[in-house]
């Protein structure tokens, strides 16, 4: 019987969008970035496609960072996006 | 993927860093922040990129991973690493080499002659160990080829050593004919004792006998007729006399040591010597400190001790005692376990500008007596006697 690879199927779906953000425990990835705007412990300002979004939260860290990527680590409060 | 790096980057403000190397695009794998510095998991090539354009920070390669690491460590232990290569190569050599063969026969000549059927399998001393199937083989064939003269043959290993049992096909004597032997006297003497084992006395203590004389005889005789033929066997010890002849020099050559000393190692292989560095000490004497042994192999310590060649003027007296321990020496080195001198008187002397000349009379405690194989009806001697008086 061939097994049915829902996980692929839906992680392929996922990465066929231009940009993303997923929020895990502790973790958020933010796929396709533009620019790492801000930094510091609790504040993390980025631009997604000219929107601002800004990541609020206790402790964190850069973890890993590529051209596309960051994951960043600590603890997430809040995500939202800033109209200026 | 790239080979990654750990760098240090010596700052103490994490979030400026990074801002830094989003900037100039570096990719990071990993990375741990501490007071004064961050580490980062980056490529090599983005390393050389941070090192271009991250001027104002002092960065250092922290630690490599994958093969660049093994390389690394390859490169700063060195020695280490290619004395264990080597180690593990020389022991795994030693182990599939066969360092010596053990025939084990009594007969010389079936010894030879197994050896040489396994040098033609190429089972010789140095030579690669071969497998239990392939000796199953040789053993086999070696057999069929010498039906006439082996019964069984088996080889096994015994570390470096490779053991050979071999039995001897026992073909039956046909009947030969019956000897018999007598013990005659291997030279001129007088008897001081006689242990007798087998035969019939012929002559007694205190007789003087000359060489070839029969003093135990093979032939047991009754009535004046021969009964029986006996192997005759016994000891028989008599005073034998010796007349030495010495000539010493009143010069005399004696080696005195340098005081200069080089060390060197040997390595031995059943008998054969290898030295591994080369001597540069033209007249030396060599001695040897094992340092580690296994059957017959050997690694040795050797100290050579530089000499040169002197020579000296010695005194009547001393030439006069030189010449008599000479004497001693020749005549002693015809004599074997319970043989002795008994006494010794000089005869002569002559003592001209450089050499002082002595006859020395030397009578001796020895074992006189040897055996002669007779054939029946056969009056010859096969005694050997190879006494040579002086």
């Amino acid at each position: 019987m061939e097994n049915l690879h829902f996980k692929e199927y839906f992680k392929n779906f996922l990465y066929d969008l231009n940009d993303f953000i997923t929020i895990y425990e502790n973790t958020l990835h933010v796929f396709n970035y533009d620019k790492l705007n801000k930094m510091s412990d609790n504040e993390i300002i980025l631009t997604i496609k000219e929107k601002k979004i800004l990541i609020n939260g206790e402790n964190l860290k850069i973890k890993q960072m590529t051209k596309q990527e960051l994951l960043i680590k600590g603890k997430i409060l809040k995500v939202e996006f800033i109209y200026e | 993927m790239n080979k990654l790096v750990w760098v240090k980057i010596n700052s103490g403000n994490y979030f400026k860093v990074m801002s830094r190397l989003n900037n100039i695009g570096i990719s990071l794998y990993d990375n741990k922040k501490y007071k004064d510095y961050i580490l980062i998991e980056t490529t090599y090539e983005d390393y050389e990129k941070i090192q271009k354009y991250l001027i104002s920070y002092k960065t250092e390669i922290y630690a490599e991973t994958g093969f660049k690491k093994v390389k690394n460590f390859i490169k700063k232990y060195l020695i280490f690493t290619i004395a264990s290569v080597i180690s593990i190569l020389i022991l795994f050599i030693a182990n599939n080499t066969i360092f010596k063969i053990e025939v084990k026969s009594n007969n010389k000549n079936i010894r030879e002659l197994v050896k040489d059927e396994l040098k033609q399998y190429n089972l010789k001393p140095l030579r690669q160990k071969i497998n239990h199937k392939k000796i199953e083989t040789i053993v086999k064939e070696i057999l069929d080829n010498n039906k006439d003269l082996l019964e069984w043959l088996e080889i096994e290993y015994d570390g470096l050593v490779m053991n050979v049992y071999v039995t001897e096909k026992v073909i039956p004597k046909e009947d030969e004919p019956k000897d018999f032997c007598n013990i005659i006297a291997k030279s001129d003497a007088k008897i001081t004792n006689i242990n007798l084992y087998r035969g019939v006395l012929i002559k007694e203590v205190n007789d003087y006998v000359t060489k070839g004389d029969i003093i135990i005889s093979g032939e047991v005789t009754y009535n004046e007729e021969v009964k029986n033929n006996v192997c005759a066997s016994g000891e028989v010890y008599g005073e034998v006399w010796y007349k030495v002849k010495v000539t010493v020099p009143f010069k005399e050559d004696y080696i005195e040591y340098t005081g200069k000393n080089r060390y060197n190692f040997n390595v031995r292989i059943n008998d054969n010597k290898y030295r591994i560095l080369k001597s540069r000490i033209k007249n030396k004497k060599e001695e040897e400190t094992n340092l580690y042994k296994l059957n017959d192999f050997e690694i040795n310590l050797v100290k050579e001790r530089e000499y040169v060649n002197k020579t000296r003027t010695i005194s009547e007296e001393e030439a006069y005692n030189k010449a008599i321990s000479l004497a001693e020496e020749k005549v002693k080195l015809k004599l074997k376990e319970k043989e002795d001198i008994l006494v010794k008187k000089v005869l002569k002397k002559e003592v001209n500008n450089s050499t002082i000349y002595l006859e020395v009379f030397i009578a001796t405690k020895e074992n006189i007596g040897v055996e002669s194989l007779q054939k029946e009806n056969d009056g010859s001697d096969n005694g050997n006697n190879t006494q040579n008086n002086q």
